[in-house]
């Protein structure tokens, strides 16, 4: 069907709302409650628009379109309305900027400058409310801030299904409370604080860290479970470089954001994916060795071939966190007499949550299925019996390996780098690019975030060398 | 001017609220006669013909409103909108303390007439003697086949569930009487879709207020022709007015649709107490615009002719202010209330309402600005109409037309920090 938006003609489908239409076509109608994957609240009000022939605006957020409907988006009945609207939201928020985290990407700030008039209606006193107050040792709120949109609310009632937040007291004490006395503790709770189009939920991990500006997102994958979720990995922009506070800084991450993709997560994380920049900052094993002595990655790529060409009877354990460009690389490198062994390199960790009908899943490695569509299954079940085992991955069982020479290749320190014939230093999923597939058959693909340490390979040019 | 009652027509003695009280009046014939010789759609067609309106304040024709639902739909609900909140309203109190049995009969009138197998009477919360009153009506009327599964051996089965509120102003607008009926916080629903399509459980529903459903029965008694008879040409029937404020004789009063304002003041109620003038008239219930006491002459109570004089005939409580009211503590008693039975769903109001009151409150204070007045103006502005319900107009409207009608007062209490009336209430 055909209607008209500010006098401009737009092709709509039956049952669309409003302000999706007016979205897709460019026309920017401001909303803080409205969110495409949660139910309509329309409480915010900012969306009113004017529709020909009605006496009153109406929310475009609940607004179905209708042939032939004539919608102004910017009459000056409209502007004046949203100036209402951001009046009565800026009467009690403590407009504390300077010390919100939200600062930079905050809704309110940009309608307040697009839309807002810069004389407060009211010269009252600001209401006060709970502020700086732990939801849960990830997340805090902060009531005065807070516009009531119901987001989070609606999140956890309909997206996450642990009903653990709601709005409590009503009028101009109502504030968002957790439904019980337990801390916060959905697994998704994190999705809160970006769903949250001002700065009264953020991220204790992320607080004060660093202002969003000097921030610019990558996009990357979560390696936490077989979803291989799309993720925004924020580090500093090039521009913005800390010169005289050391290069940690710089080649920190500064938080992880779902990224949204429709064929995986939506615009969902779960709280292991807001993490991964923690378990990517494990300590790292950074020097190649040969026999426990610390060694140059030349010498260390002889001995392995060396000690590869020596073996009768060689076998290739393979990870489960590799991606597909590093496992045809394998591929390509390894000769027949080897025998190829897969695994799930990573478990469970201890509390967290094994399965569950939305979107985590059991296996906790991103690419089992590009691992098992490569290579096929091959599962260790018995100790094996090689006398050159080469190891790729973390979490290593020993009683699997006994009796052989082993050529390991890992990032983190597990502290047995020096027992190993050979250790491989490979570099980290930030640290290089490539394709997951995930359990569902989808690929996804990850960018790099900093360059790798010089000491330390990409497992995909270990492989290249061994066989050259 | 015809003197017919439809309720208030007999002595209210210790029993005349029970069942065989009310049979003896002709009570429940007009539901066994429906029921076994009317179909549903007569009774539609008789309350079409009455042009009975709604009397929860709305005024919305009630034919119409049974007309919206889907006849064809499996499940239909029927809600009685009990929760009688608006300040100067008393009216379903009286039909649940002496004739609760003229409200089941309605009841079961629209169930049948609307197909309902289960109806939600949604009671206020603070009702207490109402409460009881329903409840033993109810198990009368179930011992006697009159509710329940077969009702007097017919196919036609009806339950009447009794909810009491938890003291939420806004559980009586209708959509969030059922949300609150549901289980769930009490918040109004975005409208469209209306509750006529998608209402209680998401089932097409209809909402009544007491005194509507209580009339049923006397239409199907006497024919809508007839009911439409009494009153104005729009407004027909009768309808029972609450008076409060400074009467000599406040109380309820039942007179029909047109009635004069000034009558009902000075003769029914005997008049402003201590022989003092008329100062204002709020004419239905505390959030319909007020109006001065040069403007009452020609007002009768019917929605046309407030409306013409830029008010509302609402419930049908008239609040009655004697001279030397302090207009500006008035005004402050009711933005008081409606910040705090303002739900806090939406912004306008939830803000609004609470800016309101603590403008007022601080001109109340003595602390009042210059520019104080035109903030209230500029605030009932960005509530009217820009909210989910109707509990910011009703929030807005009154300051409205205080601020309009007695500027000076504001303006006086602004400017020297007391009540131009001196601050005493002198009734």
């Amino acid at each position: 069907m055909e209607l008209k938006i500010n006098n401009q003609i737009v092709e709509a489908e039956a049952g669309e709302l409003l302000l999706q239409v007016a979205l897709r076509n460019g026309v920017d109608i401001p909303h803080f409650c409205y969110h495409s994957c949660l139910s309509i609240a329309g409480n915010c009000r900012i969306c009113l628009v004017k529709v020909e022939g009605q006496p009153k605006l109406a929310p475009s957020c609940n607004l179905i379109v209708a042939e032939g409907m004539e919608v102004s988006t910017d009459c000056p009945e409209v502007q004046e309305a949203r100036r209402d609207v951001m009046q009565f939201i800026l009467n009690d928020h403590p407009v504390d900027c300077g010390i919100c985290d939200k600062a930079g990407e905050c809704r309110l700030q940009e309608y307040q400058v697009k839309y807002g008039e810069a004389e407060p209606l009211s010269l009252e006193d600001k209401h006060p409310k709970p502020k700086f107050y732990d939801l849960s040792p990830r997340i805090q709120l902060d009531s005065e801030r807070c516009i009531l949109c119901s987001r989070c609310v609606r999140f956890t009632q309909e997206i996450s299904g642990s009903k653990q937040l709601g709005i409590v007291e009503r009028g101009h004490s109502a504030r968002v409370e957790r439904m019980d006395q337990k801390p916060f503790d959905d697994p998704y709770s994190d999705n809160v604080i970006s769903l949250c189009p001002v700065g009264a939920l953020l991220s204790k991990d992320f607080m004060y860290q660093s202002r969003v500006w000097y921030l610019e997102p990558v996009k990357s994958v979560c390696t936490g479970c077989a979803r291989a979720c799309s993720i925004q990995v924020w580090r500093r922009k090039q521009e913005w470089r800390f010169n005289s506070f050391g290069d940690e800084l710089n080649k920190k991450v500064y938080r992880i954001t779902p990224l949204e993709n429709e064929a995986i997560n939506g615009p969902w994380l779960c709280n292991k994916g807001f993490d991964m920049h923690r378990t990517m900052s494990r300590e790292r094993a950074l020097t190649p060795m040969v026999g426990g002595v610390e060694v140059s990655a030349d010498a260390m790529i002889k001995a392995a071939r060396k000690l590869v060409s020596g073996a009768q009877n060689p076998a290739i354990i393979i990870s489960a966190q590799a991606s597909n460009e590093e496992l045809k690389a394998a591929q390509a490198a390894l000769t027949d007499k080897f025998t190829v062994y897969t695994r799930k390199d990573y478990g469970p960790s201890h509390g967290e949550v094994l399965e569950d009908d939305f979107m985590i899943c059991l296996d906790k490695n991103p690419n089992g299925d590009g691992v098992y569509r490569i290579f096929g299954r091959n599962v260790i079940d018995n100790p094996l019996e090689h006398d050159l085992v080469v190891v790729w991955g973390d979490n290593l069982r020993h009683e699997d390996v006994a009796g052989a020479r082993l050529i390991c290749l890992g990032s983190f320190a597990s502290g047995r780098e020096k027992d190993r014939e050979v250790f491989v230093p490979i570099s980290t999923l930030f640290e290089r690019s490539g394709t997951f597939t995930n359990f569902e058959g989808v690929d996804n693909r990850f960018e790099q975030v900093f360059e790798k340490p010089s000491s330390v390979l990409h497992a995909a040019d270990f492989f290249r060398r061994l066989s050259e | 001017m015809s003197d017919q009652r439809i309720f208030m027509n007999f002595d209210v003695t210790a029993d005349s609220h029970n069942l065989a009280a009310y049979r003896d009046r002709g009570g429940y014939q007009a539901f066994e006669k429906a029921l076994r010789e009317q179909t549903p759609d007569d009774i539609q067609a008789e309350v079409d013909a009455s042009g009975l309106r709604g009397r929860g304040g709305a005024g919305f024709p009630t034919g119409m409103k049974w007309s919206f639902v889907n006849k064809q739909a499996p499940v239909v609900y029927l809600c009685c909108n009990a929760d009688e909140g608006e300040p100067g309203t008393f009216k379903d109190r009286w039909i649940f303390e002496h004739n609760p049995h003229q409200l089941i009969e309605g009841i079961l009138l629209a169930s049948y007439a609307l197909r309902v197998r289960h109806a939600f009477v949604y009671i206020r919360g603070e009702f207490d003697l109402p409460l009881r009153r329903l409840r033993e009506a109810l198990q009368e009327a179930y011992d006697a086949n009159l509710v329940g599964e077969n009702v007097l051996d017919t196919d036609f089965s009806s339950d009447i569930i009794v909810h009491r509120g938890a003291g939420a102003y806004v559980c009586g607008e209708e959509s969030s009487l059922l949300t609150s009926l549901e289980g769930f916080k009490a918040y109004p629903r975005n409208k469209p879709p209306f509750p006529a399509v998608k209402g209680l459980y998401q089932k097409p529903t209809i909402i009544n207020n007491v005194e509507t459903l209580a009339t049923v029965p006397w239409i199907m008694t006497h024919g809508g022709a007839e009911y439409a008879k009494i009153g104005t040409e729009w407004n027909s029937g009768t309808r029972i007015f609450g008076i409060s404020g400074h009467v000599n004789n406040p109380g309820l009063f039942e007179k029909e649709a047109g009635y004069s304002l000034k009558e009902i003041i000075f003769e029914d109620a005997g008049g402003i107490r201590g022989g003092k003038s008329l100062k204002a008239v709020i004419p239905g219930g505390s959030s319909t615009p007020i109006l001065k006491a040069d403007e009452i002459d020609t007002i009768t109570l019917d929605a046309e002719n407030l409306q013409k004089h830029g008010s509302m005939v609402g419930s049908g409580g008239v609040i009655v202010i004697g001279e030397g009211t302090c207009m500006v503590r008035l005004l402050q008693v009711l933005t008081r209330f409606y910040a705090h039975e303002s739900c806090g769903q939406c912004t306008p109001c939830r803000e609004g309402s609470a800016l309101m009151n603590a403008i007022i409150s601080r001109i109340i204070a003595g602390k009042g600005r210059s520019e104080d007045v035109e903030r209230l103006e500029k605030t009932t502005k960005g509530i009217m109409g820009k909210t989910v319900c109707a509990l910011g107009d009703a929030a807005a409207m009154p300051v409205q037309s205080f601020i309009t009608k007695f500027r000076d007062e504001f303006d006086y209490f602004v400017e020297h920090g007391r009540s131009i009336n001196d601050g005493r209430l002198e009734i």
